[in-house]
């Protein structure tokens, strides 16, 4: 979606309603750790973070007029949103009378940033592994892509016939979970309709998106969730390349060891290892580089920046050498021929078509053109031709020419004045779908049957 | 024969254009016979004709090194304008600063030409824009004023501004400026001269005509106009869009401006561009170091205070409208509007000190950077000195005057190395260098 | 979709002001607030550390402004400025212990290596602005000739912010404000934090040209709160929360021949020289300025402060020689003026934003 860059317009981040459901006393106990309010912090729209940052430091609460006199004039209902937003994470309380930090955030946020405690909230670092040399950023990107990208590429492909390498049955268990496949008819694992939009989403998207059912699912395992978050707060917080200890960790973090390591957020040497590198996929959590390192061999920084080419001929040139990518491509373009660096291909109604009915929409298709655009077509302004836009909106339009409504067909009035009678009211209540009066019939919708049956009956019943 | 022969030139070169009808046999076989002479002669020195020689394949001028990349051709790109700084006398700084400038623009029914892309017009009006506020931003304390030349008279199209919204806003609208008629550059002249008779001697009179006719239809003696030029100073140079006209030539040589005919569309906006920085003053020139200069002048100029929007309002001089943001005069603390003017109240002239100051660097410019053309002795810092960029550990093959194989850049003054990216942006934004502050 | 990855980050560059006298005068006691070095420097690291913590792509580039010389001290963007040879410890975050332990260190050898001659020197402030515009041009433009692209550079959002102690320098003037353009082309915002010291006009237009913010630390003690409040947001946060903007905006500038700041100056028409005073050369470009001229301007200089009262135009016109009641020596008006005036005079002359209404007798030349 394009967005205006106005701060505060920027959708909240996926994780804060999940935050908003938590207790009261959960949030505080998460606070209590300097990693996890550093990393909710950044979550946080540059608003809501300028607010934090300006109570911070301050010792007594501050009274709201105060604050809100130094917002502008058309900032007044960010401002306010803002607010309530912090509140709902319990990061403010009570905003209306004097504004003041949750106690336990402001120290703990407070220690984050000029150092010190003994929270030991950072992860701790293990000692220098003599033996072995140290573990090397490329192969933790090469892990990281590895694992993640079979995830993916077992979804794109599931129920084409091809075999790919199976992910780890966690994984299995969490995507049916999530809804993104499903077993259709007893058989195989079949991708869903959310699953093909799932794939359209940018890698930060997709990896919180199965956090996220992660979350759900570890409330269902009776896991501690003040556990799991601060332990994903604290991979994001940690730094890559480095060598981290697990003697530090609670059970549950250290149950959480084996799933994080199957998408790829972890690598450790063993399972039974007592040290562990978090990937490049755990310490972008709160960022918003890109969480995969360009993918395999070559075309080392295309992904980043956008590898498809677009012409106002539905034309669709993409320079990527990576199968996932093809495979999600294929999605809803006709691909015509294959190249070592690049594949050709073309938006046609039909490809598009298929994609609709899996359940893709036509705004996903188009952000995803855009989101992967190469620099060359960035220049352009509007960045896709509009033709092409246009026309993939016009084939979805196609798919939903019929509507159906469910309701009841009133006809075999007695006189067109019973008739006119009942259609008066059935307006009256904005409930009439369609009327013929040569026919003395009207559809009315579902919700309105009850009060024109009961209008009828009492007439029925006053006249006869 | 003489005739014939004449005739025979001008098929001859509709032959060439590939436009062969048959019209002429005769002709066309001597045209043959001609053609074949003329690619004899290209043969020995490989261009036919004018007009493909002028035409460089950009594509061709770049040429791929060994390894197919295309770095070396930056690199020699990047030297060829370190060589071309190095060139430009760094003691130009008798510069003219207060400019005025009547921009000439061609209505005629030539500018309707389609051999610049949309139009000759169109493009003109662009490019005019363009150069309006590029104008402005090195000359802040300039005034433009706009005539347009159509159906034989000159028309005021906008009065002289300092403030470049004013302009723009004059050539703004298309349909106003529809191009119609002759040109006559004399008329226009005129009254470009009468609009500017009235300025002190100190600042500069300027004319630039951007002219796409072939003629002009004046109603006297276009020479005395000249002449009128001549004695008022006025430094008229000539964008031509067709070809050289000998009066626009003559124009242009005797009262100092440049002539130049745009070849294409990126050759009219670079000659267009090159009008822009303020020229050297020429009096001075040729009186040479301390003699007098009777167009020089001392002026006085006041730098006023600006007050918020949040103060209290109160009327302003020039409009008397009660306004909170303004100026106030150093002198008499009267409020003004907007600067620079001159103020109601005493008359100084207000300027603001920034817009002097923009063109400082016109007068104090950087010492070009000498290249280090090999590792010296003692151990030099292995980062560049502005940007903390590393220098690369070792010299590379490339040489050529100017460059440095080592990517080293050494400032006379305060000896420090700087990579070639802050050569660049010093001397060319910055006007500055972070090494010796000056 | 989310929209998280669209904010831009933003890149930091400040420059700390550490001329050791101005500090030692700062932390005086005397001082409504004093405000030692060593404090400054804590709270001044608590900003850094909150820039980096807003935002994971937020980069940082500190330097320091010193008596005769201006360095580098941190840069998140070069890994071979300020190696960084602390130990990891689970107790913070590791980027923020960098950033500190790095730049005090940074700091403590550049103090410890200045003799007691450099002292003298005047403050290199202009160096390390020029040092922070080539940085920020660098990693704006990240060029395949410097081999700096290592990675697709998401966009960011510049900002240049001097916490200043030392006095205007005005024989920085024009490099200032050759800075200030140059930033302005780069579209970089300076922020200015006057901490110690008399108001300076050259970092007032600094702060007003580029659109950056230019506040005068009066309560010493709520510094961190101040830094906070006005500079840690980004540019789009400043639409909806305001930040405080100056008052009044001095445009003065400082003249060529003795560098002293002038309200009213005499200007060389060929060259936009300044001067305090009339001259009969100009000293850039040697153009000599005709008699008439000479004499009209001495005649006609405001050689008198700003008149307290307000005077009818037809006594302000009658030339006045009597010394009206001022903080001003009145120098010698009319013809010989250009060699018997006392410059410094004119340098404590301060915009008067009364209404007091001080006409010259200059209007009739």
């Amino acid at each position: 979606m394009p967005s205006k860059l106005t701060a505060g317009s920027f959708a909240p981040h996926q994780l804060l309603p999940f935050l908003q459901q938590q207790s009261q006393g959960s949030l505080t106990r998460l606070y209590q750790r300097p990693s996890s309010c550093l990393s909710i912090f950044r979550l946080l729209s540059p608003l809501e973070r300028q607010l934090v940052m300006n109570m911070l430091w301050l010792e007594s609460p501050i009274p709201s007029s105060t604050m809100s006199a130094w917002v502008n004039k058309d900032g007044k209902k960010l401002y306010d949103a803002a607010l309530s937003s912090l509140s709902q994470i319990h990061i403010i309380s009570n905003p209306l009378s004097k504004l003041n930090l949750n106690p336990t955030f402001k120290s703990s946020l407070r220690q984050a940033i000029t150092g010190g405690g003994e929270h030991r909230s950072f992860g701790v670092p293990s000692e220098k592994d003599e033996k072995r040399g140290p573990t090397t950023v490329e192969s933790l990107d090469a892990y990281a892509v590895e694992r993640w990208e079979t995830i993916l590429h077992y979804m794109v492909t599931s129920g084409t016939g091809q075999a790919p390498t199976k992910p780890s049955q966690g994984v299995l268990y969490l995507l049916q979970r999530s809804g993104l496949m499903a077993t259709i008819g007893g058989g195989s694992l079949q991708i869903t309709s959310a699953g093909f939009q799932f794939l359209l989403h940018s890698p930060h998207t997709q990896l919180w998106d199965l956090l996220l059912q992660y979350l759900h699912m570890a409330e269902e395992r009776q896991m501690d969730l003040v556990e799991v978050l601060s332990f994903l707060f604290m991979l994001s917080t940690m730094e890559l390349g480095r060598d981290y200890s697990t003697e530090n960790l609670s059970e549950t973090q250290k149950a959480m060891l084996e799933d994080l390591r199957d998408y790829g957020l972890i690598w450790q040497r063993k399972a039974s290892s007592r040290r562990f590198n978090p990937t490049r996929l755990a310490t972008t959590l709160t960022s918003s580089l890109p969480p995969l390192p360009s993918s395999s061999r070559s075309g080392s920084a295309s992904q980043a920046q956008g590898f498809i080419i677009l012409e106002t001929n539905y034309r669709l040139y993409a320079y990527t050498d990576n199968p996932l990518q093809t495979a999600v491509l294929n999605l809803f373009v006709t691909l015509k021929s294959r190249f070592p660096n690049m594949v050709v291909g073309s938006i046609t109604r039909e490809s598009v078509k298929k994609a609709l009915a899996n359940g893709i929409t036509a705004d996903q298709i188009i952000s995803y053109l855009t989101t992967h655009a190469h620099p060359q077509m960035r220049k352009n302004t509007p960045l896709l031709p509009v033709t092409v836009q246009d026309q993939i909106r016009l084939w979805e339009l196609e798919k939903n020419r019929l509507k159906s409504q469910e309701g009841y067909l009133y006809t075999a009035f007695a006189s067109q004045a019973d008739y006119e009678f009942v259609l008066k009211y059935a307006k009256q209540l904005n409930v009439v779908l369609w009327e013929n009066g040569a026919k003395r019939s009207f559809f009315g919708s579902m919700e309105g049957h009850a009060n024109i049956r009961g209008f009828i009956e009492r007439r029925t019943g006053a006249g006869g | 024969m003489e005739v014939e022969s004449g005739s025979d030139d001008f098929i001859d070169d509709d032959d060439d254009f590939g436009g062969s009808r048959g019209k002429n046999v005769k002709g066309k076989g001597k045209a043959i016979d001609r053609r074949k002479k003329d690619k004899g002669k290209g043969k020995i020195n490989e261009q036919a004709y004018a007009w493909e020689a002028s035409y460089t394949r950009s594509w061709d001028t770049v040429q791929e090194d060994e390894a197919g990349s295309l770095q070396s051709a930056v690199d020699d790109l990047l030297a060829r304008g370190r060589r071309r700084r190095l060139l430009a006398p760094s003691s130009a700084f008798r510069r003219t600063i207060i400019r005025h400038l009547i921009l000439l623009l061609d209505l005629s029914a030539s500018m309707m030409d389609r051999d610049m892309r949309p139009t000759r017009f169109d493009l003109m009006l662009e490019y005019s824009r363009e150069f309006v506020l590029e104008w402005f931003d090195q000359n802040p304390l300039g005034q433009i004023g706009v005539v347009g030349m159509r159906a034989g008279v000159g028309e005021r199209i906008g009065e002289m501004s300092s403030n470049p919204q004013d302009v723009l806003k004059a050539i703004a609208d298309r349909h106003k400026l529809e191009p119609a008629g002759e040109p006559s550059l004399q008329n226009a002249i005129e009254m470009a001269r009468s609009s500017m008779s009235h300025l002190p001697t100190h600042s500069s009179r300027e004319i630039t005509i951007i002219f796409g006719s072939l003629t002009t239809v004046d109603p006297g003696n276009i020479h005395d106009t000249l002449d009128a030029c001549i004695k008022d100073k006025i430094r008229i140079s000539v964008v031509a869009l067709a070809a050289e006209m000998k009066i626009c030539r003559e124009m242009c040589d005797k009262t100092g401006g440049q002539f130049g005919v745009a070849i294409n569309d990126g050759h009219f906006k670079d000659i267009l561009f090159e009008l822009i920085p303020p020229p050297t003053q020429r009096a001075a020139s040729k009186a040479g170091g301390g003699a007098s200069n009777p167009s020089a002048d001392l002026m006085m100029m006041g730098f006023p205070t600006r007050l918020p929007d949040t103060s209290p309002p109160a009327l302003c001089v020039c409009h008397s409208e009660l306004k909170s943001e303004g100026f106030l005069c150093p002198r008499c603390s009267a409020k003004l509007c907007d600067v620079p003017t001159d103020c109601d109240i005493c008359g100084l002239m207000i300027v603001s000190s920034p817009h002097l100051a923009r063109s400082f660097h016109h007068l104090f410019p950087v010492k070009p950077y000498d290249a280090v053309m090999e590792a010296s002795l003692s151990s030099p810092s292995a980062n560049c000195h502005g940007c903390e960029a590393p220098f690369p550990k070792t010299a590379s093959a490339m040489s050529g005057e100017g460059i440095s194989p080592l990517g080293r850049y050494k400032c006379p003054i305060c000896l420090n190395d700087f990579c070639s990216d802050c050569d660049v942006f010093v001397h060319d934004v910055v006007h500055c260098c972070p090494g010796c502050g000056k | 979709m989310s929209d998280f990855a669209v904010e831009p980050s933003s890149h930091m560059s400040v420059i700390l002001d550490l001329t050791p006298a101005q500090w030692y005068l700062s932390s005086l006691p005397k001082n409504e607030y004093p405000l030692s070095f060593r404090s400054f420097l804590s709270q001044t690291l608590a900003f850094l550390n909150s820039h980096l913590a807003s935002k994971h792509e937020n980069t940082l580039a500190v330097y320091g402004a010193l008596p005769g010389k201006s360095v580098i001290l941190y840069s998140s963007t070069d890994s071979s400025v300020g190696q960084d040879e602390t130990v990891a410890d689970a107790n913070s975050y590791q980027p923020f212990k960098t950033v500190d332990s790095v730049v005090a260190s940074q700091i403590t050898d550049e103090l410890d290596a200045l003799g007691d001659s450099d002292e003298e020197a005047p403050c290199q402030l202009v160096g390390a602005l020029t040092k922070a515009l080539c940085h920020i041009n660098r990693i704006m433009n990240p060029n395949f000739t410097t081999g700096a692209s290592d990675a697709p550079q998401p966009t960011r959002e510049p900002r240049i912010i001097i916490l200043s102690v030392s006095p205007d320098l005005s024989t920085s003037y024009i490099p200032i404000m050759n800075s200030i353009f140059s930033a302005q082309k780069l579209k970089v915002t300076i922020d200015v934090c006057k901490i110690f010291g008399p108001d300076a006009v050259f970092l007032q237009q600094a702060a007003h040209l580029t659109g950056g913010s230019y506040i005068y630390l009066e309560r010493r003690d709520a510094y961190l709160q101040h830094l906070m409040m006005t500079f840690l947001s980004p540019r789009s946060v400043r639409g909806i929360l305001a930040v405080p903007t100056q008052e009044k905006i001095d445009f003065r500038a400082a003249c060529f021949c003795h560098k002293t700041i002038v309200d009213i100056g005499f200007v060389c028409s060929v060259c936009l020289s300044i001067f305090c005073q009339p001259v009969p050369v100009c000293s850039t470009c040697r153009t000599k300025f005709p008699m008439k001229t000479l004499q009209r301007l001495n005649a006609s200089r405001p050689s008198f402060p700003p008149q307290p009262v307000v005077r009818s135009m037809s006594a302000a016109r009658t030339p006045t020689t009597s010394t009206p009641p001022g903080t001003r020596t009145p120098s010698v008006s009319n013809h010989h003026a250009d060699r018997t005036t006392s410059i410094s005079s004119s340098a404590s002359a301060k915009v008067n934003g009364s209404s007091s209404v001080a006409v010259g007798n200059g209007m009739t030349p």
